[in-house]
């Protein structure tokens, strides 16, 4: 009897928070009790994942070997093409430049400059199939609001869905919400980076009639119109497009994108704090 | 149980919740991610009874919610089940055979994914059967293989029980 009784009052109690929290995620009472301890706890989980790390490097480290030295020749022939185009690009900014002044050009937020790096680590990892979300040691007190984006040193991770002041739960890009306005800067190409199979994106919303080619880079499209803001600042990198498919029956083409982060095992990140008020 | 044993079995289930979360969740081997927090609930329910396995499975889950920043109550709803269920097969028919751990971690493995989906696809959420059942066969393989020493550890810290924390009363049917 007393074991019945235990039950249903837990039972009863995990129902009322699942209410509670599932009716208001982001805001009240219970979301600020959750927020300190998820203070309470991070110190804990900063000390497991320093105490992982060691391992998690060895095994990258092996893993890694095997693929060395193909991936040596890749890189370096992509670092003379990458030199190639940085050289004309850096002619091409600096006659933008002039010819934005000339026009007294008026523009929102760019990144990188206008933004500040909050520099982080991750404590907690999807836990299953539910949602792609990771939570970060870094939270209001540092900045971060609700959608503040959230980088690597390759690319975009995600953006933040959730925050208390010494954590945040960020949505990562293979989230099946989430949704990224994107363009291809080879063919100017705009579409909407969605979540594909295992840890690839797609480049959905792009029109048969347009181009896009394998080793295109996709980068956010930022705010197209001052109306809709958009969440990311144009000219995060995203990904590189893997392959592009067709068929008669379907609308659009389908453009299979690789993100440049490593989305299954990241570590550190950094959100971007506007540093433009707007 | 006394003072000392509920110690121990916070503690043990707190560093299990904070080693899922922070390190478990990213082990993943083909295709399965180990659940040591289940595998220890499991373990702690089976050598202490079913009303230390609800209070330690919600006590474990609002951590995991708490840690993630989830919804609260979700994971703290199926793990208290998932702990009273197997600490009344512990306290009945599971006790002292050789085979309880394995059987109930196959077993819980199974209703826990399964119960998550639920409550996932009732709150309206996305609720992805086909990777659950997908990642069923290699999540059931880890689990076993974590099994043998998370019991064996929880055997050694909390000790054999008394003979009254055994259920004393047995419901005929018919």
């Amino acid at each position: 009897m007393v074991r019945r009784i235990v039950l249903a009052v837990l039972v009863v109690g995990a129902l009322a928070l699942l209410t509670i929290s599932f009716r208001s995620p982001t805001s009240g009472a219970l979301h600020d009790v959750q927020g300190y301890g998820a203070t309470a706890l991070r110190p804990f989980q900063v000390a497991a994942e320093r105490v992982a790390r060691p391992f998690r490097d060895v095994y990258g480290y092996f893993s890694g070997l095997a693929s060395a030295k193909s991936e040596n020749a890749k890189l370096r022939t992509e670092l003379r093409d990458v030199r190639r185009t940085a050289n004309a690009n850096l002619a091409a900014a600096q006659r933008a430049g002039e010819l934005e002044k000339l026009l007294r050009f008026e523009q929102g937020t760019s990144y990188p400059k206008d933004y500040r790096n909050v520099n982080t680590t991750v404590t907690s990892y999807p836990s299953g199939p539910f949602a792609q979300e990771v939570t970060i040691a870094a939270g209001s007190s540092s900045g971060i609001r609700v959608n503040t984006p959230i980088v690597t040193a390759d690319g975009l991770v995600g953006h933040v869905t959730n925050v208390t002041p010494d954590t945040a739960q960020v949505m990562l890009l293979t989230d099946a919400d989430s949704s990224v306005a994107a363009r291809d800067v080879s063919h100017g190409v705009a579409g909407l980076i969605r979540h594909g199979q295992g840890s690839t994106l797609i480049l959905d919303r792009v029109s048969k009639a347009l181009q896009v080619k394998a080793g295109d880079i996709i980068v956010t499209q930022g705010t197209v119109d001052r109306r809709y803001p958009d969440l990311y600042p144009y000219g995060i990198p995203i990904g590189s497009v893997l392959s592009v498919g067709t068929s008669d029956i379907a609308s659009y083409l389908t453009v299979q994108v690789t993100p440049f982060a490593q989305l299954d095992s990241l570590d550190a990140v950094a959100a971007l704090i506007s540093t433009k008020h707007r | 149980m006394n003072g000392v044993d509920g110690v121990k079995v916070a503690v043990l289930l707190f560093v299990a919740a904070i080693l899922q979360v922070s390190i478990f969740t990213q082990v993943h081997v083909l295709g399965g991610v180990p659940d040591l927090l289940l595998v220890t609930l499991v373990a702690v329910s089976l050598l202490r009874g079913a009303i230390v396995g609800a209070v330690g499975g919600f006590f474990a889950g609002l951590l995991v919610d708490t840690a993630t920043l989830g919804t609260l109550g979700l994971t703290s709803l199926v793990l208290t089940i998932a702990g009273y269920w197997i600490g009344r097969y512990g306290e009945t028919t599971g006790r002292d055979r050789g085979h309880a751990p394995f059987t109930s971690v196959a077993v819980v493995t199974v209703l826990y994914s399964f119960g998550l989906l639920l409550v996932h696809f009732v709150l309206g959420e996305r609720a992805p059967a086909g990777a659950i059942v997908r990642g069923l066969g290699p999540a059931i393989l880890m689990n076993l293989i974590v099994t043998a020493p998370v019991y064996a550890l929880a055997r050694r810290l909390l000790r054999s029980r008394s003979r009254s924390d055994y259920a004393t009363e047995v419901q005929l049917l018919g």
